[in-house]
């Protein structure tokens, strides 16, 4: 499999040097970090296209450290914490990573305001969704509310740089990130785009994202929410079948220093049924589990 | 997710929005987005199953309309939220291989199929799961992920979110009939789910966010009007009432046996009439009555039944309690 997912990534590579979400259309913030990221674990014949990919991205950084979606859009985008994490793990830059962080850090979500907050303290009941207004995660979009993804990204680009970044606030504000994406938890562990329960339904997680999010989160793997988690993503795992699912949950349980190798056959007869829908994002992210990205990515 | 606002104070938050936008009666829509024509032709279609006989119900269907598709690109957009394997969230994979084969028998160049799913980021799994993956390879059908297409700005044509322009994705700027294909559905937040609220799958989550929450931010309602007013791009609708969602949807609702395809050009006509299938009164859905202002027709009277008549297939579709006020007919 990695064989031909690496050739996919090759034929893919667009010719600024950046990866699309798949062939033929513009390069993108979020698959050239991937891709960049998977590529540079292989041997110096890859390391080419990976290099290639460093380049686009230090070209695509916005003046405020921020990247976008795309290069033409120029809008910062959460895919920031994406390129921070690439930049970070893979080079000696560490002005841009840094530049990213710091963006990152300077990133208010919105809060639904004074009236929702005083609701959930004195009634949660009556709200119809249950979680914390008030804990601030990172946004998909600036100007809308935390979310659990973009918030695993965060994560995990603002530790892997924390040796490095000064001042107070980082550690409060993993500290207070890491309680929201606890805080929108699913009722039996695991999470789902970030909300556990609307007008009184309990939500169902997502294996994708609970595997990510369970990643950014590595760091406290004792923790009861993780075991829960852990639990739920092995029981979400027995109905999921696709490459992004699997390669998250491999990276993830590869983290939590668990036996990848059945998860790794399965994502393998997963591609020869698929390749994966062609998706770049999800080739890449198989292309870092299957050698052993883990140690790239994780706390 | 909406926002972290109660249900009343949201709604209470939107009454006196839309109070104070009234009185200050800014131009709301561009002229050149007022629907025109004084009826609109609408074919509600019995069927009762989702066999093999669909093909042929759906070629009817699109024959009762003048499209021209002839060596067109056809897209269609069906309702693909996220996978329940109990539930009934998705538009059927079987109503979608019929479209497909009956618009190629239209002599349609091509037909894509092209979705940018709400909640699920993990489009590979929401395809095999429910099953439209077989089906895109039994007709060797392109299916586009809108939510990682490439995008452009287009000027927004109505101005309720204040959003200024939509990011659309290329496939659906280049198609020459989009189809919107969505689940006969009641949603908690906006009433009702159709023709209309399914193109909010037109908008990339990439940009916009899951579950779209930039949209739900800017107003449900506000969204759901600027989005259909501001694609650029010749429109019909097919939608699944074979069986459709009652209750809480459009996630967690229970499965309602509605046995009709209702089909249409003007948006606004289809999800009335949709609406009155289900009992529910259309001019009490805050986005239909905001769109049928200027988008298409929503007035009984000036919608052609050219189909059934809806009182032979209307069923009461049970609604959450917020929304009892719709089920009383004005």
């Amino acid at each position: 499999m990695i064989g031909e997912a690496v050739a996919m990534l090759h034929g893919t590579q667009n010719r600024d040097g950046g990866w699309p979400s798949s062939h033929g259309r513009a390069s993108s913030t979020e698959c050239t970090s991937l891709a960049t990221l998977a590529l540079a674990r292989l041997d110096a014949g890859e390391r080419a296209a990976a290099d290639r990919g460093v380049r686009w991205l230090v070209a695509c950084q916005n003046a405020d450290g921020s990247w976008p979606l795309h290069r033409e859009t120029g809008t910062p985008s959460w895919t920031t914490a994406l390129a921070t994490l690439t930049i970070a793990s893979i080079t000696d830059e560490p002005s841009c990573a840094g530049r990213g962080a710091r963006w990152l850090l300077r990133q208010q979500p919105r809060t639904p305001g004074m009236l929702a907050s005083l609701v959930y303290r004195v009634a949660p009941q009556a709200r119809v969704v249950q979680l914390d207004p008030e804990l601030r995660g990172w946004p998909w979009t600036s100007g809308v509310s935390s979310f659990v993804e973009p918030t695993a990204y965060a994560l995990l680009a603002l530790k892997r740089l924390r040796p490095r970044l000064s001042g107070a606030e980082v550690g409060a504000r993993i500290d207070e990130a890491e309680r929201m994406i606890y805080d929108r938890m699913c009722r039996d562990g695991g999470w789902n785009y970030g909300n556990s329960a609307v007008l009184g339904a309990d939500l169902w997680p997502y294996a994708d994202v609970t595997a990510l999010t369970l990643l950014s989160l590595a760091d406290h793997r004792g923790r009861r929410e993780n075991e829960r988690s852990l639990a739920a993503l092995r029981r979400m795992l027995t109905q999921v079948d696709s490459g992004l699912a699997l390669s998250w949950a491999a990276l993830c349980l590869s983290a939590y220093g668990q036996d990848v190798a059945p998860l790794l056959r399965r994502l393998h007869l997963s591609w020869t049924r698929t390749h994966f829908l062609a998706d770049t994002r999800s080739i890449a992210l198989a292309v870092l589990a299957a050698t052993d990205g883990a140690r790239a990515v994780a706390p | 997710m909406t926002s972290g606002l109660p249900r009343r104070a949201f709604l209470s938050g939107a009454l006196v929005s839309a109070a104070l936008a009234g009185c200050s009666r800014p131009a709301r829509w561009d002229r050149s987005v007022v629907h025109q024509g004084s009826r609109s032709r609408i074919a509600i279609v019995p069927a009762r199953d989702y066999d093999d006989r669909l093909v042929e119900i759906v070629l009817r269907g699109v024959r009762m309309f003048a499209l021209d598709v002839a060596r067109k690109t056809v897209v269609l957009k069906p309702n693909f939220v996220e996978f329940d394997p109990a539930g009934v969230v998705n538009t059927h994979p079987a109503l979608v291989a019929a479209a497909i084969e009956a618009f190629r028998r239209a002599g349609a160049r091509e037909v894509i199929v092209a979705e940018g799913p709400g909640h699920h980021r993990d489009t590979e799994h929401l395809l095999t799961a429910s099953g439209l993956y077989g089906v895109l390879r039994e007709a060797r059908a392109r299916y586009v992920d809108l939510n990682g297409d490439d995008v452009r700005a287009v000027r927004a044509r109505s101005h309720y979110t204040g959003l200024g322009e939509l990011y659309l994705p290329e496939t659906v700027l280049k198609a020459d009939l989009l189809v919107s294909m969505p689940k006969l559905k009641t949603h908690h937040w906006a009433g009702v789910t159709l023709s209309m609220k399914n193109m909010f799958g037109c908008l990339p989550g990439s940009v916009y966010g899951f579950p779209k929450n930039v949209l739900h931010w800017a107003g449900i309602t506000e969204s759901i009007v600027d989005i259909n007013s501001t694609l650029p791009v010749r429109r019909f609708a097919i939608v699944d009432g074979i069986v459709g969602m009652e209750g809480n949807g459009p996630i967690q609702g229970d499965r309602k046996h509605c046995g009709v395809l209702v089909f249409g050009e003007d948006p606004v006509a289809v999800d009335a009439t949709s609406a009155r299938l289900m009992t529910i009164d259309p001019r009490r859905v805050p986005y239909l009555a905001e769109a049928g202002r200027f988008l298409g027709h929503l007035a009984e009277d000036r919608i052609e039944q050219i189909g059934e008549p809806i009182d032979r297939l209307r069923q009461d579709f049970t609604v959450l309690p917020s929304f009892a006020h719709m089920k009383r007919f004005a």
